[in-house]
């Protein structure tokens, strides 16, 4: 990949807003496994944290 | 639904208009309190912030978002979670099953802070430039859409017609034209 992987955390956390929005694009989209390249577990776990995140309105739904 | 106790990590939404109103510690333990009535243990009860929404939520653009820690069972949580929908200044909540409490958060425990240092900030204005903008659509929506959706069509039609009527109009004149050279050649011929 010609592209900067992003160093994943330890646990991703939905109130860590910084780390998250590393994560989505402008339109507030989660990236794809193959251009975060995180393990598919992360990946869950970073999904998860997304959307707790929208749920408590901490990140915007994507649109 | 078990009777088994989890630790459980919750966060709920304060309205701002009511922490400004009541003060923050009032709120604070009214969610304590009905935590406690339906048999949860509140471990840690602290403000994590306040700060803007990333959408509005009832018109709100602005909370006072409370972090807790809580011990007890399914059913608790959610006779807790039903009355907050209900009642009270929770305008929405979110409960976590985790595995242990951070022993940083455990440190903090029900946090004592003074009414004066929550700056909960008015939200008023942007819900009020939310309804101009609703206001302004409603004003546009009239008559003028209607008129130009019907007229379209029929303007667009007459052009049509009129453009069919010109272009059989030159075929026809073109037509013409070979049936008038003839006939001026066999003049010519007969003269």
């Amino acid at each position: 990949m010609t592209e900067e992987t992003i160093k994943a955390p330890a646990k991703f956390d939905f109130k860590d807003t910084e780390t998250l929005l590393r994560y989505l694009d402008s339109q507030g989209k989660l990236y794809s496994a193959k251009r975060t390249g995180l393990s598919s577990r992360q990946q869950r776990q970073l999904k998860r944290a997304v959307k707790y995140a929208r749920t408590l309105a901490l990140l915007p739904y994507a649109g | 639904m078990n009777n088994n106790q989890y630790i459980y990590q919750a966060m709920f939404l304060l309205d701002n208009g009511e922490v400004r109103e009541q003060g923050f510690n009032a709120m604070r333990e009214w969610v304590k309190s009905t935590l406690e009535k339906h048999g949860a243990t509140v471990k840690v009860l602290r403000l994590w912030g306040e700060r803007p929404l990333a959408y509005p939520i009832g018109g709100r653009a602005r909370a006072t978002y409370l972090l807790g820690w809580i011990e007890g069972t399914e059913k608790t949580v959610s006779k807790a979670k039903h009355e907050m929908y209900l009642l009270g200044p929770v305008f929405r909540n979110m409960f976590l099953k985790e595995e242990e409490i951070p022993a940083d958060e455990l440190e903090l425990g029900i946090e004592v802070m003074k009414d004066e240092d929550v700056k909960a900030l008015d939200d008023t204005p942007i819900v009020e430039s939310l309804f101009e903008e609703e206001e302004e659509e409603a004003e546009y929506k009239p008559a003028p859409e209607g008129e130009e959706t019907k007229a379209a069509p029929e303007g667009e039609a007459k052009k049509a017609e009129g453009d069919a009527s010109a272009e059989t109009s030159s075929t026809e004149a073109e037509a013409a034209k070979p049936v008038e050279a003839a006939a001026a050649t066999t003049k010519t011929e007969e003269a």
